[in-house]
């Protein structure tokens, strides 16, 4: 069998985290391509019409990494819990050997032993280099996950407008690169004394935006037209809970779906498949913390965010929180979206200084 | 004189409206964009200019506001002190002079939008996302198509004494289902009257989905000229429906208002 030559599903500002994993094991990566309007074009023609948008988006990503001499791809099975996900791996496969490319696909469970097995399977190392990959895979991931959370504070508090971002995409590019644990830990160091360097206005009380939706669609900003980011230069603090680490803990702490049943009783009795429930979970949890409106974002023809859509917006009705669900694919303009944002983004201050005053 | 500009340039009609210190209306113009929104703006401004000087020598523009899908560009292109989307113009221009107003239901020429309002103040809205059915220049194509000029389209379907009933839920259908019942013989009355019908159904379907429409239900935008349209939104709701002066230019009223509460200290417009 020839070398394989390793590309994955590319997934927001987490891909760096992957793509070290797959370093860590010895390894040859060509990481997925970055997602441009053009990707996602090349994507959506070659994927069923009717199929998932982050379908298309992944695919869309592989492409110019297979023409550099990608041979293996990655692709995990069941992300987001019962709903059409499991099918991107058989259908990508597919897809991709009709267009004539001499491919082995690796679809694999995301249970512990599959994982195991597949990784073991591809790279042939050892239980313990496994192990140490893994971990510094988290350790990487955390990270990522920790500079975003900050962001999400410093951006509409900043007094420099842009810093956040400027320092945001010179860690993502740097981070990509270190590959040793010494390495790593310097860079963390800086990174958040960086952070913490950022010059912010303190005392601001700000209205504040929680996200919820598909996990796919509400993590990479490059799908849903930077949300985040817009909404922080209008001076809106977001929160998202959706990230890896949430879904990691729901799949290592299985009790976590039970509880979130047990909140969302009086909507929803029963599992809807992909974090649906978890949608009306976070709403509702936010209308708790007071928050000031509540944006939700799913790739279109989402099964399990579309079921749950009328009953976010009963919730919506019921508590008067402003809401705005947004529908994302390859056919949607970002104009639209913009202006959606803006009129929305005025009827949450309304709102914020309606409860002020 | 002090006095505030408010444009918008939408994809098929360009608007301009000039208010003075007390929110007094001193000239409004409508007209085609004709896709090119450049030259719209320039038209819209020649023809300011040459009213003022001829009617109000002394007036001076002292804020601009712009809105609408060009609003970026129109901004840029007269040095706007506020650039402000559709929605949030409309509901102001309406809050201004309708403040009873609890639903708003605006249809221009490509897009259609539901604004709900309390106490005065936007809480939730809507705007088509994949349909244009219903727009503007649906209503158009479908004029033209039967021979009908656009301003008695109204006029017509106020005849009918039975509406067809026509298939709405896509404007390709919709139109073959229109050629379908002029072939098996309605008369023109029924099919244009269930055309509107259809239509303020889709809108209730589609963009109002959802959402809690409450009277006093206000119609704006170009469509809300037709008699035809407003009588089938009265029908299909079941409520009065009230459609206010300047409903076609409430977007660009909203603008000049907005403008006027915030003021850019020195305005940044280019002049005319």
């Amino acid at each position: 069998m020839e070398k394989p030559i390793i590309t994955f599903a590319r997934w927001g500002n987490y891909t760096v985290a992957f793509k070290t994993l797959f370093e860590q094991l010895g390894l040859e990566v060509i990481p997925p391509e970055k997602t441009t309007s053009q990707v996602i074009a090349e994507g959506a023609r070659m994927a069923p019409e009717m199929f998932c948008f982050p379908m298309k988006v992944t695919l869309g990503n592989y492409l110019p990494a297979l023409k550099k001499g990608a041979n293996t791809i990655f692709m995990v099975q069941n992300v987001g819990g019962s709903c059409r996900q499991r099918y991107y791996g058989v259908i990508q496969e597919k897809v991709l050997k009709e267009n004539g490319h001499q491919i082995n696909f690796l679809d694999f469970r995301a249970t512990p032993k599959d994982i195991y097995r597949t990784i073991k399977e591809v790279s042939g190392a050892s239980f313990w280099q496994i192990l140490k990959a893994a971990l510094f895979f988290f350790k990487k991931l955390r990270l990522i996950e920790k500079i975003e959370k900050t962001a999400q504070y410093c951006r509409p508090r900043e007094l420099e407008k842009g810093a956040t971002d400027r320092l945001l995409s010179d860690f993502f590019s740097k981070l990509e690169k270190i590959n040793k644990e010494k390495d790593f830990s310097n860079f963390k160091k800086d990174a958040l004394r960086k952070l913490k360097g950022i010059k912010i206005e303190k005392k601001a009380d700000l209205p504040k935006v929680g996200l919820i939706g598909e996990i796919y669609t509400v993590c990479d900003p490059t799908i849903n037209f930077e949300v985040e980011r817009k909404l922080g230069l209008e001076r809106i603090e977001v929160h998202r809970e959706m990230d890896i680490t949430y879904h990691l803990k729901k799949i290592i702490f299985p009790w976590k779906d039970w509880v979130i049943q047990r909140k969302i009783n009086p909507y929803l009795r029963s599992t809807v498949g992909g974090h649906g429930r978890d949608a009306i979970y976070e709403i509702l949890h936010y209308i708790k913390e007071d928050f000031d409106g509540i944006i939700h974002l799913l790739p279109m023809a989402c099964m399990p965010e579309i079921t749950v859509r009328p009953i976010l917006e009963k919730i919506h009705q019921e508590s008067g929180i402003p809401f705005l669900s947004l529908s994302l694919d390859e056919q949607v303009a970002e104009a639209g979206i913009d202006t959606r944002l803006e009129a929305f983004i005025d009827v949450v201050k309304g709102y914020y200084q309606n409860k002020k005053s | 004189m002090k006095t505030y500009l408010g444009i918008d340039v939408g994809s098929i009609s360009t608007k301009f409206v000039l208010i003075d210190e007390e929110n007094r209306i001193l000239s409004v113009s409508y007209f085609r964009t004709e896709g090119n929104p450049i030259e719209a703006i320039k038209k819209g401004l020649k023809e300011l200019e040459s009213h003022n000087s001829k009617h109000n020598p002394d007036i001076e523009i002292v804020g601009v506001g712009t809105t609408g899908s060009a609003r970026y560009l129109a901004g840029v292109i007269t040095g706007a002190d506020l650039i402000k989307n559709e929605i949030s113009a409309h509901a102001k221009g309406v809050i201004h002079s309708f403040p009873e107003a609890r639903t708003v239901i605006e249809i221009g020429g490509q897009d259609s939008k539901v604004i709900i309002l309390e106490n005065s103040v936007v809480v939730d809205f809507a705007m088509n996302l994949i349909c244009a059915a219903g727009t503007g220049s649906f209503l158009d194509a479908q004029a033209f198509r039967m021979g009908v000029p656009i301003e008695q389209f109204g006029e017509i379907a106020l005849k009918s004494k039975s509406p067809t009933v026509v298939s709405s839920r896509c404007t390709v259908f919709c139109e073959s289902d229109m050629i379908h019942k002029q072939q098996i013989g309605h008369s023109r009355e029924d099919i244009i009257a269930g055309l509107c019908q259809g239509l303020a159904r889709n809108f209730l379907n589609n963009v109002a989905k959802g959402k809690n429409i409450k009277p006093p239900i206000v119609f704006l935008g170009g469509v809300s000229e037709n008699l035809g349209m407003r009588k089938a939104f009265a029908d299909v709701l079941g409520e009065k429906v009230i459609v206010p002066e300047h409903n076609t230019v409430m977007g660009a009223l909203g603008a000049a208002l907005l403008v006027k509460k915030n003021p850019a200290g020195k305005t940044k417009i280019r002049g005319f």
